[in-house]
Formats: structure tokens, C-alpha cells, sequence
């Protein structure tokens, strides 16, 4: 059966991607298919970890960061936008690089969903937090990322983007209605969600940029985690 | 209690979730998809999830709802104008196509809620564990870190009180401060011990072999009968779809609902496919009834029937 496996799953995927397309050209149904195009944008990265040498120390250090971000979603549960995950995904993103960030994010989403439910939007907030995570490992090198206005600027734009990609697989469900119309009201009812969403943001990253960022650098160096 | 549907492997819960999913993402037939929602409402209440259904239904119901509302509000094309909006028509097929739409994402919603009850995360990454060892493993002890460190966090801020760091004293600034300090020695902690864990892991002889994979899971007749029985029912309408049985389509002109020999044998196919899980719900609770009327003294053996995740017949 184990040995079965990967050729199993391998001719699956082929299947479903048959199916998906068939859907969206016939029907102009395009449901399915996002869900695969978004488990092949996130499959590169868990696959590379998979094929690279890794330190039992770094995976735990992997582990320890994602679920640290997923705790911290827990007591804001009440505040529907108030989400401490993106301001520490970034931040670790910073410090680990990009792949460590899009890993910490996806884990620290698909984790947190287990208290919050699992669903459709699963994902999507892999993807999202995952994306949040890489373009700060991206961008932790550029002058601006490195001043305190540039990342608090960062953490800001991340509550918007996030809310908008969340929106996608709302819009993708009635592709016989999509005009800038439907995506103007998508945006705009989501709006003052994605405010809050980035201003919390902005107020977790001043609140833990300093003192965050130094201990997760000084465990850097002691152990050599991550060092590229 | 474990039992029935949920006591069983894995992948049976899988291939039938995966099924669900795919059927309400492809056949668009009205018919079809009420029979998947009545059907996923009678799981549900067979596996005692009513009130989560009920809790969650004013959010899922909303959400649908608005794609109802939404697309005869921006989509025009269509046949038969109801009547106009703001100088805007609405057609009959906008109004259907997004009430189809909403059918299609409550029975994705409901499915999950079933889903989350069914298949656990500990059994959807038994299922993963062979194909992304490192992936597994990784989240696995993410997950067990999320009750630690929640216990660990409340250790802290109960002993750092004393010092008079707290979060629910001070002006808006210390508070901060204080939540900022209190994380802080938590991610400290946890870090320092967690890498210990990791050395710990390696002097064991961590990523010198490929990992092995231990499961509690075991296949018994039953498992490979219904997984069998659920694969046939379930590539049934899926080739007959191919065909392109079962299509409605709505735009740009509506056609007129077919149900010929083919959706027949689509549909009883169908209905076989989603009915089985209740269908052995529903047997346990009979069994369980019929049992209490019986009430077997406890030497007697009782008949094997019931089937949990203890039952040493498994």
C-alpha cells in the first residue's frame, strides 16, 4: 500500500485536474478548479521541504513558531478580524527567510483551523498567510522593510490583501456575474473587516517588532537554525 | 462516543467527503443537489451535530444567501426578464443560477461541519503521513504545542502577576508592555526546550532512515466492503457526467429539465453513494436501541454488531 501511494495520489491529481477542467469549459464552472490551482501554488514549497535536509532542531523551530501564531489567534476569537498571525508570520518571515515564513504561515493556518473549523476557506488562508510570509522573507533584505515605519506599512497592506484574496473564492462561485460591479461590492462589503484586520496588524507588529524579532535573531545565531 | 461511520477507516471518510465535494463542484443538477443536502442534514443528525448545524447556520445561511442576491444583480444575460431593477433587467436565469449557486455552497459548508466531526486532523494526516513524512510530522507537533503553550502562557501570567506585570492593570502603554513581556518569555521557554526536543530527536537517530510510519488504523471487511462499495456508486454518475448526463444549463437560455434512462441510473447510482454513511449511522443506533430493549446480562456475549474504536473486534 505505501509503496502504492505515490503512484495512487500522482493519478488522482491527474483525474481531478481532467474533471476540473472539463468543469470550467463546459459549464464555465470554476470552483474546482481554483481549489487546484491553489494546492499546486502551495504544493512547490511543501515539497522542497520534503526533498531538503533538515535539522530535526529547525523543524522543531518550525513547529514551535507556527504553533505559537496559531495560539495567538485563540483569545481574539470574539473579534471577527483581530488576527496576531499575520504580524507573527511576518516577523518570523523576517528573521527565517521567505520559504520558512510561507511554511510557518500555511501550518499556523491549517493548525488554528482545527479550533476554528475546518472549511472551504481552509486553503485559502494557507495560501494567504503562506504568501504573507513569503514576500516578507522577500523583502527582509530592502531598506525599508528594516525601518519600523516600512514594516508596520507592510503589516498594514498584508490586512488588506489577505482580505481580498479570502474574497476570491467567494467571486469565483458566480462567474456569469463577474464585472468590476460584483468585485467593487465583494471589496467594499468586506471592507471594514480588512480595515480592522490591518490596523490590528499595525498594532501587533509595533507592539512585538523589537522584542520579537531580536530573541528569534539571537536563537538564530546560538543554533545556526536556518542559515542559507 | 466513536462509532459507526466515524469508527471507520480513514479513507473511507475521505473518499466520501473528496465524493461529496466533487459532486457538488460538478453536477450543477437541482435535483442532485438537494438530494446531497438532505442527505448531509440526515448525517448530521444521525451523528448528533444538530446544534452545531443550528449554530452555524445563520453565518452559512447569509453567506449563500448573498450569492443568490448578488448574481441576478450583476449578471443580465439570460432569456426571460422578470422585471427591471433600477433600469437594470433580471432575468429567470440569473435568479436560478444563483440559487443553484447558493445550494452549492451550503452543502460545501454542511459538508464540513460533518467533515471536522468525521475525519479528525489525527486521521487526515495518518492518510498524508506516508506521502509528506516531514509535512506530517511538522504539523503534528504544531498541533500538540497549541495545548501547551496555552497551559504554559496562563503558568506565566499567573507567576508574573506577582512581579506586577499584568495585562488587565495599568494605562494602555504598560499593559502593552506587559502582554509584550509575558509572550516573550513564553516563546523563550518554549523555543529553548522545543530545540532540546529537537537534539533529543536527533541523538535518537531522527533523519538518518526514512521515517516509519505506525498506525492505529486497520482495514477490517467492513472498510474495504463500504470503500468498494463507495467507489463504484461513486464513478458511476462521474462517467455518466463525462457523457454529459445530468447537465443543466442555465445560460444563456434556459433548457428544460431532462431526466432520462441515463439520469436514472445517475441518480439511484447517486443516491447510493451519499445514503451509505447514514445508512450505517443509522444502523448502530438501531442496534444500540434494540440492545437496551434486550438488556443482556453481562456474562452473556453480546452479538457482534456495534462496531467502536474500542470493540476488540477491529
Amino acid at each position: 500500500m505505501a509503496r502504492l501511494r505515490f503512484p495512487l495520489i500522482v493519478a488522482v491529481a491527474l483525474f481531478l485536474t481532467g474533471l476540473a477542467l472539463t468543469a470550467a469549459l463546459k459549464d464555465r464552472h470554476y470552483m474546482l478548479l481554483s481549489l487546484l490551482l491553489l494546492g499546486a501554488a502551495l504544493l512547490p514549497v511543501f515539497l522542497r521541504l520534503e526533498r531538503r535536509k533538515l535539522e530535526s532542531r529547525e523543524l522543531v523551530l518550525l513547529a514551535v513558531l507556527s504553533a505559537i501564531a496559531a495560539v495567538s489567534r485563540i483569545p481574539f476569537a470574539a473579534l471577527p478580524s483581530v488576527k496576531p498571525v499575520s504580524a507573527l508570520v511576518i516577523l518570523s518571515a523576517y528573521v527565517f527567510g521567505a520559504e520558512a515564513g510561507f511554511i510557518i504561515g500555511a501550518v499556523a493556518a491549517l493548525v488554528s483551523n482545527i479550533y476554528f473549523g475546518q472549511g472551504p476557506w481552509t486553503p485559502w488562508q494557507m495560501f494567504a498567510w503562506g504568501m504573507a510570509g513569503l514576500s516578507a522573507g522577500w523583502l527582509r533584505n530592502s531598506w525599508w522593510m528594516k525601518k519600523r515605519g516600512g514594516m508596520l506599512l507592510f503589516g498594514f497592506l498584508w490586512g488588506f490583501l489577505f482580505g481580498w484574496i479570502m474574497n476570491i473564492w467567494y467571486i469565483i462561485s458566480l462567474p456569469e456575474a463577474f464585472s468590476w460591479g460584483l468585485v467593487m461590492t465583494a471589496y467594499a462589503s468586506s471592507f471594514y473587516f480588512d480595515l480592522a484586520h490591518a490596523l490590528s496588524n499595525v498594532f501587533f507588529l509595533a507592539i512585538l517588532a523589537g522584542g520579537w524579532t531580536g530573541v528569534l535573531q539571537r536563537f538564530r545565531r546560538k543554533y545556526g537554525l536556518l542559515q542559507d | 462516543m466513536s462509532s459507526g461511520f466515524r469508527a471507520m477507516h480513514p479513507a473511507v471518510g475521505l473518499l466520501y467527503y473528496a465524493g461529496l465535494l466533487l459532486f457538488a463542484a460538478l453536477i450543477t443538477h437541482p435535483l442532485f443537489l438537494i438530494t446531497e443536502l438532505a442527505g448531509l442534514i440526515l448525517l448530521l443528525l444521525l451523528q448528533g451535530q444538530g446544534r452545531q448545524l443550528l449554530r452555524g447556520l445563520p453565518f452559512y445561511l447569509l453567506m449563500a444567501g448573498s450569492v443568490a442576491v448578488l448574481n441576478p444583480l450583476f449578471s443580465h444575460r439570460g432569456a426571460h426578464i422578470l422585471f427591471y431593477l433600477w433600469d437594470q433587467p433580471i432575468t429567470l436565469e440569473a435568479v436560478l443560477y444563483g440559487l443553484i449557486m447558493m445550494l452549492v455552497l451550503l452543502t460545501i459548508f454542511l459538508l464540513f461541519i460533518s467533515y471536522n466531526y468525521t475525519v479528525t486532523t489525527d486521521k487526515f494526516m495518518y492518510a498524508f503521513a506516508a506521502a509528506a513524512p516531514k509535512t506530517a510530522l511538522l504539523t503534528l507537533m504544531a498541533i500538540r504545542f497549541v495545548p501547551l503553550f496555552q497551559r504554559r502562557l496562563r503558568e506565566i501570567t499567573l507567576i508574573q502577576r506577582f512581579r506586577g506585570i499584568d495585562v488587565g492593570e495599568g494605562s494602555l502603554r504598560k499593559r502593552m508592555r506587559d502582554g509584550m513581556t509575558l509572550l516573550k518569555v513564553l516563546l523563550t521557554w518554549s523555543l529553548e526546550e522545543a530545540l532540546q526536543t529537537g537534539d533529543s530527536m536527533k541523538a535518537r537517530g531522527y533523519g538518518i532512515r526514512r521515517r516509519s510510519t505506525y498506525s492505529i488504523y486497520k482495514m477490517d471487511w467492513l472498510d474495504k466492503a463500504v470503500l468498494l462499495l463507495l467507489g463504484l456508486s461513486g464513478l458511476i454518475p462521474l462517467i455518466l457526467w463525462l457523457q454529459g448526463y445530468g447537465a443543466f444549463e442555465i445560460y444563456p437560455r434556459m433548457k428544460p429539465l431532462v431526466f432520462g434512462s441515463g439520469e436514472a441510473v445517475m441518480y439511484i447510482s447517486f443516491c447510493l453513494f451519499v445514503l451509505i454513511p447514514p445508512g450505517l449511522e443509522g444502523k448502530e443506533i438501531w442496534l444500540w436501541r434494540s440492545s437496551r430493549r434486550k438488556a443482556y446480562p453481562s456474562v452473556t456475549p453480546e452479538p457482534n454488531g456495534t462496531r467502536s474504536m474500542s470493540s476488540p473486534l477491529r
